[in-house]
């Protein structure tokens, strides 16, 4: 790793001042664990470095809100993963955290570091584009809204502005509906996921009413599947619709191949894992 | 903890104990030293720039940039090496690899010029500063191709000289051949004529990394006076001879000293960064430190890739009459210890098995990707992969059980092994027969249903310890009665200095945590051969045993010599008191130990006695197959091993779950992923080993035997369960889903492929 500069704002503004739109070299830094390891491999050289530990503490909290979660951007996972309002609220994300990545990362790694990352292994970003989240996204020009659907452009990539940064994502609570998310590896089982599948239905084993179905990883960005979704919504869940919906979603994605597998076999991976997320959902998750 | 302090306040009975780590304590607070962390006064630390390509003769390097950023002392490329060491090759097998790339470059990643700096961050920043120019050549990466390539990696072979069976290889021209063993016993063709059935199958592992938790490190620090080297080193005395060689200097003007060992699994063998540092060191004239990154581990030292074609004639009975073996090492650039383990596991390429005609040819082949040596298991990982895959496979062909058609060919103890050695202490039938029963073999077993499927599979192996190799101990028995052991086996994790101090209590009746075991120091610690192939409780517990004895006796004497009667319990301090009047004086004991051994002669590779001992081992797997991804679950693994008596059953259990362990990861989904000869995962993100999720339940059992020459019945255990794991779950996958798997690792991707091509549905190539 190359030195670099290293500054510490104490408030989101002045973070965002210290920001350039045009220099790629400066980068705000969240827990650090992905920028890191792309420090380490010479793949990024940031000349400054701005730090985000220090800005106002309401950005590392939780709320339970009437509808749901706000949640601050520099709230570590494992804060997430603890938290009993999160567990009420979205218990998938709960249950995701669990296995995702280990430890040692969730007890730094951010929620905001997760979403601007633009990286599509991560686990959190499928999960909370099916949960319908939505985030304030905070810049030289005050605040706006963005729903977590729209974050990403493409390979770590993000709709963001580089003066721009996240400041709380908001999940709506899950009240009735049902969900599930499976992290399939094909390495360790704590490597990266080769995919990532998340599903939040409405509705039962007799008919669905509304599905948000998403897959990552196996994919350049975490994509919403809307033809698996369109197919899963109607009728009778059963082996043959499921099929159906596996298929939808095999073929509507667009894949990457690299070290965890080929395209020929993520796509296979992904016709079985939506079918078994939907039932998983369906049937409650453990 | 209570049980402990008892234990430790016992005498006698040492060997046998569950002796807590001697070192234990410092580890897990932290105080443990390891060279990785170690600093000097004044020192400077050196990163190095890498080859981007994989064959290529240097046109030129651009050191100026380099040279320009505050605070860079040094920017050095061969040149600047050849004027403090003129002739800069080094290595055990072959002086074929240079400190920096001279001329040529050979593998992807290979150091081309090293930036010292007192700050590594600004010596790293330098370094990626330089640049250089090659003429391309054409490469080549298969351990087959480089057999009858015309593209040869070295121009000229280089033995080293330490080897007499490499000595036919000096000066060869226009071959990447840089060992080629050979055994001949019977007529195989002959056999293969007559026989009834002829089976044959090819199998491949895949390259990867022993990833020990410490990267490699060295810190020089030479004077005109002499040299001292620290270093993270399985074999002290090696580096040692090998740097003096360099220099042209006698050993006793060089010091090695080698602290705890973050493990080395092999990696950390003979001379890897040493000779760099030196020559750094040499230039600076100040201490130099080189310490590799995770990443930068990738291109120092690999496992052996291996392609080994295995031919079986069997008689209409089941019997195997004739067995060809064609063994292809990939060696990569350097020969490092390849040509070791090309013949001294080659040797055991037909398995434990009794066969009357044997032809085997063991190739060790030069190629241009990260050189590879020896883990843990010296290459009888690979060949286990294969034999015993192999032998699944006629058994299944023959519609015979896998473990009735072993135990008709089963080599039994008393029986020649294909090198004319009889095998004794080997208990290939134990070994077996406790497995079947761990197994419950003979119950009907539940392949299950649905898109779950269940098998079982096992595999049985056979290791010869790499013999003759020496091993020499001194015990110190100061004025006040206590106790240190100097022995220059590295402890990297695997226990022995705490093995090496129980059999000092044992010989001199004293407590094990009583006895200090020196940090290796070779001003101080007596030769040995190296921390290798599980040699060290045996070779340097011999030495040991017998430095303890003779110090035994010394002490009888100055009993007998100050007028104790025999048998005595004087304390001995008071004996020290008596003879020279206070507390003062030593006693030295000395041991040595090389085993007896008869080299094979050659041509037909036939020896009577070609090891000090064998080990045994089994293995077999319980599994589940997901068919509709191709996911193995190892629902149970089984380790049954022969390991004479047990010196610490505790660290001998911790030896197996680790060996056991590691080789899962090997098994079901480790791969460096190779382009073009870039390694394209080097980093631990990308490359995972497994983690406690992936282990599965295991159960590790030793047969009841004893070493009739061992020390104490004892023999060694570092490497014995790794040898199984693959085949037991590759024939475990087979009897689930009836699919053949011929390459590792078979990771949940090959495997669907597999199922898919069997079902007439082949998955695309996209």
């Amino acid at each position: 790793m190359t030195p670099f500069e290293l500054a510490e704002p104490t408030s989101l503004k002045e973070a965002i001042k210290l920001l350039d739109p045009d220099d790629p070299t400066i980068r705000p830094v969240g827990g650090g664990t992905a920028l890191m390891l792309m420090m380490k491999a010479g793949v990024f050289k940031p000349v400054k470095l701005i730090s985000l530990r220090r800005i106002e503490n309401s950005y590392s909290t939780i709320a339970a809100t009437g509808d749901g979660l706000r949640i601050g951007a520099m709230t570590t996972l494992a804060a997430l993963e603890r938290s009993a309002d999160v567990k009420k609220a979205a218990p998938l994300i709960t249950r995701t955290l669990k296995t995702l990545s280990n430890i040692r990362v969730r007890n730094v790694a951010t929620v905001g570091g997760a979403l601007a990352h633009g990286d599509p292994h991560m686990d959190l970003p499928p999960v909370l584009m099916a949960l319908g989240a939505t985030l304030t996204v905070m810049g030289p020009k005050g605040e706006r809204k963005l729903a977590v659907e729209d974050l990403f452009a493409g390979y770590y990539e993000t709709v963001l502005d580089k003066d721009e940064l996240i400041a709380e994502a908001h999940v709506p609570a899950h009240g009735t509906k049902k969900a599930a998310y499976m992290k399939v590896t094909t390495g360790s089982a704590d490597d990266w996921p080769a995919l990532g599948v998340a599903v939040v239905l409405e509705g039962d084993a007799g008919g669905i009413k509304s599905a948000r179905i998403v897959a990552s990883a196996a994919t350049d960005k975490a994509t919403r599947l809307k033809s698996a979704e369109a197919a899963l919504i109607g009728g009778k869940v059963d082996d043959t619709l499921l099929a159906k919906v596996g298929d939808a979603a095999a073929d509507e994605a667009e894949y990457i191949a690299d070290v965890r597998g080929s395209i020929s076999y993520k796509r296979e991976l992904m016709r079985v894992y939506v079918r078994r997320a939907v039932r998983a959902a369906l049937e409650g998750a453990k | 903890m209570a049980t402990t302090t008892q234990d430790a306040a016992k005498v006698g009975a040492q060997v046998g104990r569950s002796v807590q780590r001697l070192e234990s304590r410092e580890k897990v607070t932290g105080r443990a030293e390891y060279t990785h962390t170690m600093r000097l006064p004044n020192m400077l630390h050196a990163k190095m720039f890498r080859s981007t390509v994989a064959h290529g003769r240097i046109k030129s390097i651009d050191t100026s940039a380099a040279k320009k950023v505050p605070g860079v002392l040094h920017v050095i490329t061969i040149d600047d090496v050849m004027k403090v060491i003129p002739n800069p090759y080094y290595g055990p097998a072959f002086h074929d690899q240079p400190i920096l790339a001279h001329e040529k470059v050979r593998f992807v990643g290979e150091p081309v010029a090293v930036v010292l700096a007192a700050d590594p961050h600004v010596a790293e920043e330098a370094a990626q500063l330089i640049t250089a120019e090659y003429e391309e050549l054409p490469p080549v990466f298969d351990e087959v191709d480089a057999l009858t390539s015309k593209v040869y990696v070295h121009d000229e072979l280089k033995p080293a000289g330490t080897f007499a069976d490499l000595k036919h290889l000096k000066d060869a021209k226009n071959t990447n051949m840089a060992l080629d063993y050979r055994l001949r016993k019977g007529d195989v063709d002959k056999a293969f004529a007559g026989a009834a059935h002829v089976f044959e199958h090819e199998f491949k592992t895949q390259k990867v990394l022993h990833l020990s938790f410490e990267p490699h490190a060295t810190i020089a620090d030479y004077r005109d006076t002499g040299v001292t080297l620290y270093t993270a080193s399985q074999g002290p005395s090696f580096v040692r001879t090998e740097i003096a060689r360099l220099l042209g200097w006698p050993e006793n003007k060089v010091r090695i000293k080698v602290p705890f060992l973050g493990s080395g699994y092999g990696s950390k063998l003979y001379i890897k960064l040493e000779a760099l540092a030196l020559a750094l060191s040499m230039i600076a004239r100040r201490p130099v430190k080189v310490a590799l990154t995770f990443e930068e581990m990738f291109y120092q030292i690999t496992k052996h890739p291996c392609t080994f074609r295995i031919k079986s004639g069997l008689d209409k009975d089941g019997r195997i009459v004739a067995r060809k073996c064609e063994v292809f090492w990939n060696g990569g650039a350097y020969a490092d210890i390849g040509p070791r383990v090309t013949q001294k596991s080659g040797l055991t390429a037909t398995g434990p098995y009794e066969i009357d005609n044997v032809s085997i040819d063991s190739y060790a082949l030069y190629t241009n990707v990260t050189p590879a040596g020896a883990l843990r298991g010296f290459g009888v990982p690979q060949l286990v992969w294969a034999y015993e895959g192999h032998t699944d496979m006629i058994a299944r062909a023959l519609k015979m059980d896998p473990v009735a058609f072993r135990r008709k060919n089963l080599l039994r103890e008393g029986r020649p092994h294909a090198t004319g050695t009889i095998l004794k202490d080997a208990a290939t039938e134990k070994v077996l027969d406790k497995l079947v029963e761990r197994m419950n073999w003979s119950q009907p077993f539940d392949n299950g249903s649905g898109t779950v499927k269940r098998g079982r599979g096992l595999g049985i192996a056979i290791k010869a310890v790499i013999t003759p190799t020496t091993s020499v101990a001194i015990v110190n028995v100061s004025g006040d009665g206590s106790v240190t052991l100097y022995c220059g086996t590295s402890d990297m994790g695997q226990g022995s200095d705490t093995a090496m101090a129980q059999m000092v209590g044992e010989v001199l009746n004293i407590p094990t945590e009583s006895v200090r075991v020196t940090p290796r120091d070779t001003d101080v610690t007596p030769y040995d051969m190296g921390t290798l192939g599980s040699r060290s409780l045996f070779h340097m517990g011999h030495a040991v045993q017998r430095a303890a004895e003779h110090a035994r006796d010394q002490l009888k004497a100055l009993a007998r010599e100050v007028g104790e009667p025999e048998n005595s319990n004087t304390p001995i301090r008071e004996l020290f008191v008596k003879r020279y009047g206070m507390q003062a004086g030593n006693v030295i004991g000395t041991g040595v130990f090389k085993p007896d051994y008869v080299p094979p002669a050659p041509g037909t590779g036939l020896s009577d006695n070609v090891t000090a001992f064998w080990m045994i081992s089994g293995a077999g797997a319980e599994v589940e197959v997901d068919t509709e991804t191709g996911h193995v679950k190892v629902t149970r693994l089984v380790n049954v091993l022969d390991i004479g008596k047990a010196i610490n059953p505790q660290v001998v259990e911790s030896q197996i779950s680790g060996a056991a362990s590691m080789q899962i990861g090997f098994t079901m989904f480790e791969k460096m992923h190779l382009d073009g000869g870039q390694v394209t995962n080097a980093s631990l993100a990308d490359y995972k080993i497994p983690g406690f999720h992936d282990i599965p339940p295991m159960e590790n059992i030793t047969v009841d035997t004893y070493q009739s020459n061992g020390p104490f019945g004892a023999k060694g255990v570092g490497e014995v369960a790794t040898f199984c794991v693959s085949p037991a779950i590759a024939n475990a996958i087979d009897d689930a889903v009836g699919v053949r798997l011929m390459e590792l690792p078979l990771n949940p991707e090959t495997v669907f492929r597999a199922i898919r091509a069997k079902a007439g549905q082949p998955l695309g190539d996209e």
